[in-house]
């Protein structure tokens, strides 16, 4: 702190930043919460219908809780190959000696590419007619019977639309995740061997519970980002086929901006934020009071 | 939450360089290890590296595969196998379809503009909060926490109503400000962290010296975060000149379209996509980021690493 500071320097440094998340941020949740108890088409005056949107929203909107079950099953493809695989690269990275950098960095490659170049690019890896990427490997190995047009067909859709997410931000989670193995303590690695530890009681007994904060912190940011999760699955199928693939953000997107129902689609954008707090404050939760015990 | 190694940094932790200390240690074993040959375990998790690796940068290698390959070529072609031709007319027909080179300057005046935002609003921030301290930071913090825990969804109905009515739709700035406003959290706390470490001995003889707040703002904290703001900068450019949702949502003409919404014109354009002049397009765009990206990349991977681990 420093010695000599006035009032009015503290307001003149805070001032901008405030105006700035103000008005793009803390406004716009406050408006969404207002708007939500409106029913209004952008045009015609608005009408003020109390907790209506939902109501309709939790008791009389199916498409609703579809898109609300598909963006669970988005979420967990993502959580398991996001921090699933953090974990298997990094924990892989430790025990090899030499190129960690280079690996670490060609993990990133693909969380610097743009969402729609990440469409694009599965758009044709997903393709049946002519054979994508994906078809044409499951060809080569002799599963030729797994083909499939996997954004058409409702049963791997979800899963189809999820995977690229996954693997764009594998990399990410990675360098976390390796930054904090780092840093556990080689001794403890070393005296818990000389006691005759195996690797797997190394890692559960050890390196999982050093690295448990960060673990919490990377969990949260995955979570959060997943139940956000947008661009992709719109690009690609739009929620099709059907409401096959329908998250509640495209759900939201659409009833916004396709069907401008404004009211309607704020009610949604609140809960999708009451969605991400719940799933903050249960992570915290669940996985803190394991470090306790 | 003390367990960064870059937290044995004595100083303010340089961005570029942060981390030696992992290939060094490493180093002096390997000479010793080298000797003996791999157990097997070693060689599994080697080539289970390598697996993975492939899956995650060989999808990138076939796009820029694809962008030299005739449509012929590319028809009659499985997953792998290199190209049986070489042409650069993909890239000709991409630059004629879309029009990149004005998507090319409508992402660097969103992404300057965001970026200059995010960096003077952030500093600003964080030196009211870290360095100057009032009562009431606390809640101060907790505010912006909220920005980054919340969907940027919330934003976007509001935000489109508001633009509206101000006449902000379709413009630049429609899609800065909120990009800036969802941003400056993360590079705000960046920042408080990283003023944690300038020594309270500077600011007391500065202060002696008689220079207001302000003054050591310009001379002292401001010429010590060159290495912070690099890192800031290239952690948000990248998100920001990726955005598709902002854009999306807030621009409608042609004129003001960025990389990524440009990109999405070339799906379906023609009746049929051109798959491989498509392909030359994202070549086009994703190349100079990736160049930035590899040459950069470690300003970026100290901010990720500290960010995280710092909480």
């Amino acid at each position: 702190m420093l010695p000599y500071r006035s009032r009015l320097s503290v307001v003149g440094f805070l001032l901008p930043p405030l105006l700035l998340f103000g008005g793009a941020v803390l406004l716009p949740i406050v408006q969404s919460v207002y708007l939500s108890l409106f029913s209004w088409d952008g045009i015609t005056d608005r009408e003020f219908v109390g907790l209506e949107n939902y109501r309709h929203m939790v008791g009389g909107d199916p498409t609703f809780w579809t898109s609300f079950t598909n963006q669970l099953g988005y979420l967990a493809v993502c959580l398991v190959l996001q921090l699933g695989g953090a974990l298997l690269v990094a924990s892989l990275l430790l025990t090899i000696t030499r190129g960690r950098e280079v690996v670490k960095v060609l993990y990133l490659l693909p969380a610097v590419i743009s969402t729609v170049a990440i469409g694009l690019l599965f758009q044709r890896i997903y393709s049946y007619d002519p054979v994508g990427l994906l078809n044409g490997v499951l060809d080569d190995l002799g599963l030729g019977s797994l083909s499939r047009p996997w954004l058409s067909d409702v049963h791997t859709v979800l899963a189809a639309v999820s995977a690229p997410e996954g693997w764009r931000f594998v990399g990410l989670y990675t360098i976390i995740v390796y930054a904090a193995l780092l840093a556990v303590p080689r001794e403890l690695e070393e005296a818990a061997r000389l006691d005759g530890a195996n690797a797997w009681q190394v890692f559960t007994k050890i390196r999982f519970p050093y690295i448990r904060p960060v673990w919490v912190t990377t969990t949260i940011m995955a979570t959060t980002f997943a139940l956000r999760g947008f661009d992709i699955p719109y690009l690609l199928t739009n929620g099709g086929p059907g409401q096959a693939s329908e998250l509640v953000t495209t759900y939201m997107y659409k009833t916004a901006f396709t069907s401008t129902n404004y009211g309607y689609a704020s009610a949604m954008s609140v809960f999708i934020v009451l969605e991400c707090l719940v799933a903050v404050g249960l992570i915290s939760l669940l996985l803190n009071r394991k470090a306790v015990r | 939450m003390t367990s960064s190694p870059t937290d044995t940094l004595p100083k303010p932790a340089p961005a570029h360089g942060g981390q030696v200390p992992p290939s060094r240690r490493s180093q002096s074993r390997v000479h010793a290890r080298r000797r003996r040959p791999l157990k097997p375990a070693q060689v599994v998790s080697r080539v289970l590296l390598g697996a993975l690796l492939v899956v995650q940068v060989y999808p990138l290698v076939w796009i820029l595969l694809t962008a030299v390959r005739d449509d012929a070529d590319f028809a009659s072609h499985g997953a792998f196998g290199l190209p049986q031709s070489f042409t650069l007319d993909n890239f000709a027909r991409a630059f004629e379809q879309g029009d990149l080179g004005r998507n090319i300057v409508n992402s660097l005046v969103v992404t300057l503009g965001a970026s200059a935002l995010i960096v003077v609003c952030g500093m600003m921030g964080a030196y009211a909060i870290q360095v100057l301290g009032f009562r009431g930071s606390r809640v101060v913090r907790a505010l912006f926490l909220v920005g980054i825990i919340v969907p940027v969804q919330v934003a976007l109905v509001p935000l489109f109503v508001d633009y509206a009515k101000v006449g902000l739709l379709d413009t630049h700035l429609s899609m800065i400000i909120p990009l800036a406003g969802f941003s400056l959290p993360m590079s705000l706390y960046l920042f408080m962290s990283f003023f944690q470490y300038i020594p309270q001995e500077i600011y007391d003889a500065a202060s002696i010296d008689g220079a207001g707040p302000t003054a050591i703002f310009a001379r002292i904290t401001l010429p010590m975060s060159v290495n912070t703001i690099v890192t800031v900068v290239m952690i948000n450019s990248i998100f920001i000149w990726n955005d598709f949702v902002f854009g999306n949502t807030f621009v409608l003409s042609e004129e003001l379209k960025t990389v990524p919404l440009g990109l999405q014109n070339y799906i379906g354009a023609m009746g049929k996509t051109d798959w491989t002049a498509t392909f030359a397009a994202v070549c086009v765009t994703v190349t100079p980021l990736l160049l930035v990206f590899l040459v950069l990349n470690r300003a970026m991977m100290y901010g990720l690493e500290s960010g995280a681990t710092k909480g």
